[in-house]
Formats: structure tokens, sequence, C-alpha cells
């Protein structure tokens, strides 16, 4: 491959201006990647800690009802829909809790201990205590326990809003990783809730459920609709339209960012071999002249600009990554604030891709210029 | 057999709005194995005439033939492929590529040329690039940068370059204007050599009569028109056979 090792000869040659072009491309990437990389993580944390620990798609009473019947047929039916994920039928009520300095509002949800950890993760999420929810046996968030001085073996009275008690046991506080479920949420085992509402245990105030992508949710919802007419069927997209925009303009503000360093890396590729090009004038004049054709003198400046976009996009690749492992220990250590980056693979090679092709895009002005290079002017000229 | 080469009746103009003509009808023949000239003031049209026998031009008018080939009718392509086998170029400036050696040089036609490119060149073709040097008296310097060496041993280069694919016809364009007078005596030298021994047909355009007096035949371009087309101890009132 002549054309292959004459650029390699001419970026040889060019040491200097090689280096600080395989640089810029190497930090465009580096940008590309830890930004995208960034912006991906923070979005996937910030959906996490709202939708990670709680229902994604909801099924209620219509209007006037305060519990459906939900069987194990029924049960059968969602769980028939690949996209989900778990699912746990509850009986939701409000209670306050009397302490010393006054009642704390809390909201009780009671469920079998498999269904509420197939949603809501509890044993992996206990910080004391233990947890079966047996009983009376009841588990609070560990703010709520800490704010009013409870700590497992205390026992705990629910008022509910009819005035009437009930007598309870705290056997576990848990961390669901958000302060403000962690202040209000109490787990009790389903007989417990049941009870409490005068419910049977066949019928239940509400199932939760969760989906393996969280943004199916609406398409989720409308086919559990479907089948279930009688039901109100919500999901958390409808319920949370304000933090959906906020990522949506984080999104968006992202991909203008890429952008830009994209169109600022081909600027300078382009720049550079355009240079070149002229640089390389007489070289290029001369082997027209020994009989190379239009298009090999072009695929010259080809495989220089892919070799530049091959080492930068590489070196860029390994900058970020690098960059990210030094972010996420960081964030490992402490209360930095920070939340780990994870890079995803597919991010990863179309990044690359974008980088090598953004680079053979911009030999396209040298290329023309070569092909139209007439080997008379370089010969006549010296 | 053919002619080596067959200029017919050719015409060059440049320009589009206001039309300069460089060539207004010149016709001449090559036949066999010559060492000629072509001699003119600037803007005679040598230069001209020499860009269409070396395929880096086209007519307006008229035809070129090499080797028998109409190459008037070739492809853009085929007229780079023709160049890279047929003919050798040696400029006024040496041209040699300063991101290769001396030797790489040498070799880089046999790369334009070959189907692997610069891979895979044959031992024999490394073996001719080795005794091209050595004819040319620089083999000492093989393998020094091209920028590293002497003007007189950039020129001989030069040649042997031109020489690496055994061509047929060897164009030259004022090939010692640019050296002083013991180079230019050396290039010289080593053209009526190449002639001689390797039968290369030799077309050299200079504006120096005294180089022309040392070839075999010589064509005068003067107003785009050949005005003398003789045998050298002819020229000038010598005597005079006109072709």
């Amino acid at each position: 491959m002549l054309e292959l090792r004459i650029a390699l000869r001419f970026l040889w040659r060019n040491k200097v201006q090689s280096v600080l072009i395989i640089l810029g491309i190497a930090i465009g990437i580096a940008v590309q990647v830890f930004v995208g990389s960034l912006i991906t993580s923070l979005q996937d944390s910030l959906v996490d800690e709202t939708v990670g620990s709680s229902a994604h798609v909801s099924l209620e009473p219509a209007g006037g009802q305060v519990a459906f019947p939900f069987t194990a047929q029924d049960r059968a039916t969602v769980s028939a829909d690949p996209h989900v994920t778990a699912v746990a039928a509850v009986q939701n009520l409000s209670a306050l809790v009397p302490l010393r300095d006054g009642s704390v509002p809390v909201s009780v949800k009671g469920g079998t201990l498999a269904d509420l950890d197939s949603v809501y993760g509890l044993s992996d999420k206990l910080v004391s205590g233990e947890i079966s929810l047996t009983g009376n046996h009841i588990a609070v968030g560990k703010d709520l326990a800490e704010q009013n001085g409870l700590a497992p073996g205390a026992a705990v009275q629910l008022v509910l809003a009819d005035g009437s008690t009930v007598e309870t046991v705290l056997e576990g506080v848990f961390d669901l990783g958000a302060q403000a479920a962690n202040e209000r949420s109490v787990f009790s085992g389903l007989e417990l809730a049941s009870s409490a509402l005068g419910l049977p245990l066949d019928r239940v105030s509400g199932v939760e459920v969760q989906i393996a992508d969280v943004f199916d949710s609406p398409e989720v919802a409308a086919g559990l609709q479907s089948v279930f007419p009688q039901i109100t069927v919500s999901e958390w997209q409808a319920k949370n339209s304000d933090l959906l925009t906020a990522l949506q303009s984080q999104s968006t503000s992202s991909y203008m960012i890429q952008v830009f360093v994209i169109i600022a890396v081909m600027l300078g590729i382009a720049s550079t071999l355009a240079i070149s090009a002229v640089q390389k004038t007489r070289q290029i004049g001369i082997l027209k002249a020994l009989g190379m054709s239009d298009a090999k003198t072009g695929l010259v400046f080809l495989y220089q600009a892919g070799i530049l976009g091959v080492i930068g996009t590489v070196l860029g690749i390994v900058v970020s990554l690098a960059l990210i492992a030094v972010f996420g220990v960081v964030a490992a250590s402490g209360d930095s604030g920070l939340f780990p980056i994870e890079p995803r693979l597919g991010f990863v090679l179309l990044s690359a891709g974008i980088g090598i092709a953004i680079a053979l895009i911009s030999a396209i002005i040298p290329y023309r210029k070569t092909a139209r290079l007439d080997p008379i002017q370089v010969i006549q000229g010296g | 057999m053919a002619d080596t080469i067959t200029v017919s009746n050719v015409t060059k103009e440049y320009g589009t709005a206001v039309k300069t003509k460089a060539l207004r009808g010149v016709s001449f023949r090559v036949a066999g194995k010559e060492f000629l000239s072509i001699i003119g003031q600037s803007g005679s049209g040598k230069s001209t005439l020499l860009n269409l026998l070396g395929l880096l031009d086209r007519p307006t008018e008229g035809s070129v033939s090499l080797l028998g080939t109409d190459v008037g009718a070739l492809s853009k392509k085929e007229r780079a492929a023709f160049r890279n086998r047929h003919l050798g170029f040696v400029f006024q400036f040496h041209h040699l590529l300063p991101e290769f050696s001396v030797r790489e040089n040498l070799l880089i036609p046999t790369w334009i040329g070959g189907s692997k490119g610069a891979a895979g060149v044959p031992a024999e073709t490394r073996k001719r690039a080795e005794e091209i040097l050595d004819f040319l008296g620089v083999g000492q310097v093989a393998d020094k940068s091209a920028e590293q060496i002497s003007g007189g041993q950039k020129q001989r280069v030069a040649i042997g370059r031109a020489l690496m694919n055994s061509p047929d016809i060897l164009l030259a364009d004022e090939p010692t204007g640019n050296l002083d007078t013991e180079n230019s005596a050396l290039v010289y030298d080593l053209f009526r050599r190449i002639h001689r021994e390797m039968g290369t047909t030799f077309v050299i355009v200079t504006h120096d009569r005294a180089i022309a007096q040392q070839t075999d035949r010589i064509i005068e371009v003067r107003d785009g028109l050949v005005s003398q087309d003789v045998q050298n101890e002819y020229l000038d009132g010598r005597g005079g056979s006109s072709k």
C-alpha cells in the first residue's frame, strides 16, 4: 500500500503537527465520552432515585372505591406482560405515629415480604434489625427512625384516619435512598394492613408493578388498562412530568455540547489536513507526474485522516475511561456528593465510530484539492 | 515498426475569454532511439510541447502518438499508467521526496506501477535500483535522506528514478538548469551513457544552445512553431539538413 506508506511518512515528517492533531481528536473524544456518560449516568441516577424503589405502573381502585379484587389469575395476567419484572399487591393506608413531641404522619404499605421485596428490595436495604413482616411487625425508614429515636424492638402505635389504633412492634429499619421516602414510609404484613382497613385478603387497595425499562411505562399502563377496564391504571411518567422535562432539557444540552465538540474537532482536523495538503503539494505533483492516479494521491490524505482518527480516538477513549475511573474513586470515597459514572459500551463504540468518521469526513477537502492538482504547476513552479 | 514519437499538427491554446496559442501546428516524428533536444526562447512553447509529450497535458487540436499509441484517446487513469510504464522524467529541480531515502526515491515509480504498491518489491527490482545507483555514482548515499545529499547527487538520483521502470522515452526539462558547469557536464555524460547502453530515447528541452549542440538532433521551437529541425552537426548554417 504505497498510499499508506506515503501517508505514514508525511505524518512522521511533521511529527509535532501530527501529535497536536491527535491530541485535539483525543480531547474531543474524551470530552464526548465523559460528558455523554456523565449525563447518562446522572439521568439513570435521578430516575433510579425517583422510581427505582417504587411502582412504575400502579393499579388503583376506580373513583369512589377503596379496594378491588385481585386474584391469582389477575396476578398471572399482569406478570405475563414481558416488560413486567415485579408485581406487588398492597394495602395502602395513612396513619399517625404518636410520639413524645407530637404525631408524625406516615404512609403504611402492607404486603407480603416477597411482594414488597420484589418492588422495594427491603431485605437488601435493611440498615438495622431484621425484617419478616409477620404478625404485628413493621419496618420503618431510616430517617423516620433516627428523627424519632425509634430502634428495633420499640412499640409503635399507628393511629388510623377513623381514630382507631393498631399496636405494632418495630423489627427493622431500612434505607430507600431518598430522604422523603425514609421519613414517611412504614411497611407491614398484608394481614395487618388488611385488618386495619377492614378488607378481606383477596381485595387490595393497590397493585404496584415494576418494569424492565422505566420509560416503557405508558405502553405497559395502556396495555393493563385495556385488560382491567374497571381499575384505574397510572404510570410514573404522568406523575413526574417536571422531572421528565428536566431530563429532556439535560439530554438536549448534552447533545448540543457533544455536537459542538464534534464540530470543533472536525474543523481542527480539516484545517490541519488542508494545511498538510498545501505543504505536500510538490510531493503530490511529482507522484502524479510519475504516474500515480488522482484517486490514489487523494487516498494519501484519507489514510492520514484515518490514522490520526484511529490513534486520536483510541487515546481519547483511554483518557475518558481513566477520567471516569478517577471520578468513580472520588464518588466512592465518602460524602463527595458524586455518583459513579458507568460508561456504556454501545455509547463508547458509537463515540469511537464518530471520531474516526469525522476524521475521514475532514479529509474530503484535501482529497478533492489533491485530485484537482495539476502536476505541471508543480514541475514548472520548482 | 511504429515511430517512437509522432506529433501531428498540434496546437495548444490557453485561456477562455482571451485565448493564447502556445503551439500553432507543430509536427515532427522521432523514429527509433534518438537523442534529441528541443530548444527555444522562454515562452516559445517548448515546455508546453514537453508537457504534451509527457502526457501531462492534452493538445487543443492535432494528435500525439507515443510508441504507436494515440495517447489522446487514453483516459486520465490510462495516461497516468502509460506515463509510469513508458516515460521517465527529469526536471530542472530534482523534485525528490524528502520523506524518503535515496533508495526509496528510486523505487517510487516501481511502487506506483506495481500491483502490490510499496509491499513486496521483487529482489530483481531492488538489485536494479542498486545497479542504477552505482551506475550514477550515488550508491554510497542510498540510505541517506534525499535532503542529506548534494545538489549534483540529487539530480543524479532524479535521473535514476526516471530510469527505474526502464522507460522507452526519457523527457528532461532543463535538466542542468540548476547545476554548476561540472555537474552539468556529468549529467550530460550520464545521459549519453544511458542512451548508448540502455537504448532509451532522450528528449531534452533546454534554452541552452551549448547543451543542445551536444545532442544528435535539434528541434527549435519559435512562436509556437517548429522553426528548425536539423541534425546537430549542420545546425545554424553549418551545412544543414532539415528533416
